[in-house]
């Protein structure tokens, strides 16, 4: 492109540079370049080290390893294989019905998610801290983690527009009239388009910050996330596809399993239950998932049934060494809302999923990571609501565990739509999940009350059970507001 | 003194929202404030032979003729006529274009049969090809519908219906109407909308839409192809079809909220797109009751909740497709329950003055807080109190 720009009249040997610049902006390739300069430093953007990586990295090792023999088991408990490759009728079906794959019969119902949020939780209660414990500390806090985590000055700077009080475009709880709210709503709407138009991934990501009409969610996140879809990606896609056609994963029982519990089920998204069979099946072939992860995944490698131990019959299993567990599908979900194209779709769903999503399900020690989302949390609801923390205690509940699906989660399945794309919104704009633990403390101390009437696990449950009414901009700003 | 409530529905969304506003329950012989009736009581209690009066603190939830709008024929007979009405007084409303009506053109090309019946064959004529769906006029629940696209097929229908073509005909009326063959779909799957209006008054008329609805969809991908005509699974939409289909699931029971339904569409169309449509929905709720208001018995004892079923068609545009005036208030879901319990507190506390006792004497304005999640959609009241001013009555004429 830049090529065939040097050699166009517009851009002259005498005056080289200028011309050249001059002409880039005319064709919008300035953007495009420092797009992709931008989106380039986020990928190779190094995984903060931290002294004790080798201990969570021993951590997920065994966990994967826990896994992977949950796997197997269950082939062999089944009599099926991790994988085969599909028969000419198997694919001629499955090809057939692609389009509407919630009609697609297999038999599921034997198979078991490999894990849910509570045994991740319970993996995680398991660390023993790589630093020795004082014997009088309890046996089941985060807080033995020699992790550093935020507080909550720390993350009133983090979160300026939050905390300094401005106007940020939310769902319209009653807070604005709705004159005003119109009003703020068209500001952001031509500030919204200026912002497009220019083109330019940071300058997305700064006006995400104070919030994102609709309309335009849809391309701003794209933008941000440099996940534009050009020609060659539907063709990718297909190959995607192919391989999903190609190769029996049992895997694909799991997924197919996971959107029947979760999505099939939830009146927010069954509508688009077809599509998400599409994407979450090709998700799991996609080869650079894999490569692209940071918190290096470890993977089986399988040989197909029937054939030979060779490069050609080992395949890495599944090909994008993601291993989906009990509510996975829900990562993906949501973004059904704003994209009607699975193939757009998909590609912004796996650059989030590769920024941030893998994070909340793998064991490490990186800032973003799950790990130290719960320390977070867990100091967090210690220090600001010290009644409800010893209330827990006093009940034998871990803090943690009633919130471990929500931060897992993200809340995608908790929060109705609309408001969990305004989560979604400040994680992209603030490229930080810190704001999860936030909002989970945040819905405590909101609910504490009721919270303090109940004494089991399953009423606290029933407590937090309806996450409606909950407006998730003015109740992060309730505790981001600097007194 | 206390409230007194008497309901003909064993509906606990009925009983619970009465009881917990302290109202005792009593029968239809005792003396009671709010009715909450079923049809056939209504009709007898207004018949000029049953000699019952209402008193001033007696309300009930029927208009004495709401079949002007809950049949499909009186309907669409009613909403002709405004419109031609409207057209022989040069009003700008009925507005034509390309021999449509530019901005009253919210129901399909319809006919009653067999009155109409020659008006419909020359229609059909034009058209050879398309679909046409057949309704009987007083029926609910999708019972007795079936799609014809060749004439053919309507007069093999009544030939096998035993007896002559008109007799069968005289005997149930039924509308036949022009099919919305280009449903908008999500996940590739045909919907319609159920939207809630509560009427407390047609002269002046007074209607308020509730802000939840839900989309209701079918369990099966959408097939306009001749081999899936007469497939009710791809095509009607009622719940009382869907929920025998193999696909049918109880937990969602097909239903996705009207406010998820325009968070998709102005994520995925934009807003503008978006805002028009839902104010072409209010703009066909206000004109199909403008329509039957100078035929509804005025009754100052009388509100009605009104179920409307649209389709948006996949140029977003709206269509109605009937008015049901007892809409069912069984929950089908969880979500449903909570829906249905706010909308009748929302009703009750619209309908009953701010004394807390039932009186038609009232001037029927209710507060900001009354109307909880329902929204203002007119007043002919507040419109003549401000003349012009009132939002309303710019809401009627803002988009052309």
């Amino acid at each position: 492109m830049f090529q065939k720009l040097v050699s166009t009249p517009s851009v002259k040997y005498e005056d080289f540079k200028d011309s050249l610049l001059k002409a880039m902006k005319d064709n919008g390739l300035d953007a495009s370049l420092r797009n992709n300069v931008y989106h380039w430093m986020k990928t190779k953007k190094k995984e903060i080290g931290s002294p004790h990586d080798t201990f969570f990295r021993k951590a997920q090792i065994h966990w994967d390893k826990r896994i992977h023999k949950s796997l197997n088991s269950m082939c062999t408990e089944l009599g099926i294989n991790l994988a085969k490759i599909r028969t000419v009728s198997e694919r001629e079906e499955l090809a057939g019905k692609w389009g509407e794959l919630s009609n697609y019969e297999v038999d599921i119902h034997k198979y078991r998610p490999v894990y849910a949020p509570k045994d991740f939780f319970e993996v995680l209660l398991n660390l023993k801290g790589p630093t020795t414990r004082n014997k009088g500390s309890p046996k089941w806090e985060f807080a033995q983690m020699p992790l550093k985590v935020k507080n909550l000055a720390d993350l009133r700077c983090l979160y300026l527009e939050l905390s300094r009080g401005e106007q940020i475009l939310g769902v319209n709880s009653s807070l604005f009239s709705s004159r005003q709210y119109s009003a703020l709503e068209a500001e952001r709407m031509i500030l919204g388009d200026k912002v497009l138009i220019k083109n330019y991934a940071p300058m997305a990501q700064e006006f995400l910050k104070k919030g994102c009409p609709n309309s335009l969610r849809a391309k701003i996140w794209t933008l941000i996330l440099g996940a534009e879809v050009k020609p060659y990606h539907y063709g990718y896609f297909e190959s995607l596809k192919d391989s999903v056609l190609q190769y029996d994963l049992m895997i694909d029982k799991l997924i197919i399993k996971d959107i029947n519990l979760t999505a099939s089920n939830d009146d927010q998204y069954f509508v688009f239950e077809d599509v998400l069979y599409q994407v979450l099946l090709c998700f799991s072939r996609d080869g650079e998932i894999l490569k692209d992860l940071s918190t290096q995944p470890g993977f089986m490698q399988v040989v197909i049934k029937g054939k030979q131990s060779n490069t050609e019959n080992n395949i890495i299993f599944p090909p994008s060494g993601v291993i989906p567990f009990h509510g996975f599908t829900m990562y993906a979900a949501p973004f059904c809302y704003l994209y009607d194209d699975p193939v757009q779709l998909y590609f912004v769903f796996r650059t989030f999923y590769i920024r941030y999503f893998h994070r909340l399900h793998r064991v490490c020690g990186n800032p973003q990571g799950v790990v130290s989302l719960c320390l977070q949390y867990e100091k967090m609801l210690q220090c600001f609501e010290p009644g409800l923390w010893h209330h827990f205690r006093k009940c034998q509940i871990h803090p943690v565990r009633v919130v471990i699906k929500w931060i897992m989660r993200a809340f995608s399945g908790h929060l109705p739509p609309e408001q969990l794309l305004n989560l979604w919104d400040l994680i992209l704009a603030y490229d930080s999940l810190e704001i999860i633990p936030l909002l989970a403390v945040d819905i405590l101390v909101f609910r504490k009350d009721n919270l303090l009437k109940v004494n089991t696990l399953q009423n606290i449950e029933a407590v937090l059970a309806d996450l409606s009414s909950i407006s998730v901009i003015p109740l992060l700003q309730m505790s981001l507001l600097k007194e | 003194m206390r409230v007194t409530f008497c309901t003909d529905l064993d509906k606990s969304v009925v009983v619970a929202n009465c009881e917990k506003r302290g109202w005792i329950q009593v029968g239809p012989e005792d003396d009671w404030n709010i009715y909450w009736a079923g049809t056939q009581t209504c009709r007898s209690l207004f018949s000029v032979d049953s000699g019952y009066r209402m008193h001033d603190n007696q309300l009930i939830n029927h208009f004495p003729n709401h079949y002007e709008i809950s049949r499909k024929d009186l309907l669409v007979k009613n909403i002709k006529r405004y419109r031609r009405d409207l057209e022989k007084e040069g009003n700008m409303l009925a507005e034509r274009g390309d021999s449509k009506y530019l901005h009253l053109d919210f129901i399909p090309v319809t006919f009653v049969l067999p009155a109409d019946y020659n008006m419909f064959v020359e229609e059909y004529r034009k058209a050879p090809q398309s679909t046409w769906i057949m309704k009987p006029c007083g029926r609910s629940q999708g019972s007795g519908i079936f799609l014809i696209n060749k004439l053919s097929k309507l007069k093999r229908w009544s030939r096998e219906s035993k007896g002559p073509f008109q007799q069968q005909l005289t005997r149930e009326s039924y509308v036949i109407s022009k099919y919305i063959d280009n449903p908008l779909l999500i996940g590739g799957k045909k919907f319609d909308l159920r939207l809630y209006v509560l009427v407390t008054s047609f002269r002046p008329l007074k209607a308020y839409q509730f802000r939840m609805g839900f989309c209701r969809f079918c369990t099966v991908k959408y097939d306009s192809s001749v081999a899936e005509l007469d497939n009710m699974y791809v095509h009607l939409t009622n719940v009382s079809v869907q929920k025998h289909g193999g696909e049918y699931n109880s937990l969602h029971g097909g239903k996705l909220s009207v406010q998820n339904l325009r968070l998709h569409l102005e994520s995925t169309r934009g807003k503008q797109v978006t805002e028009k449509l839902f104010d072409q929905i209010s703009w066909l709720i206000i004109h199909s009751l403008k329509a039957v208001a100078p035929v509804i018995a005025t009754d100052r004892h009388c509100f009605e909740c009104y179920g409307y079923d649209i389709i948006i068609d996949n140029k977003l545009k709206p269509w109605l497709i009937e008015v049901n005036a007892s809409p069912s208030l069984t929950s089908t879901t969880a979500n449903d329950r909570i829906l249905k319990h706010k909308l009748m507190d929302n009703i009750f506390s619209i309908i009953v003055p701010p004394s807390g006792m039932p009186d038609v004497r009232w001037n029927k304005i209710p507060s900001q807080e009354a109307l909880g999640d329902f929204q203002l959609l007119i007043d002919e009241d507040l419109i003549h109190l401000h003349e012009g001013e009132g939002s309303n009555y710019l809401k009627q004429n803002r988009w052309k």
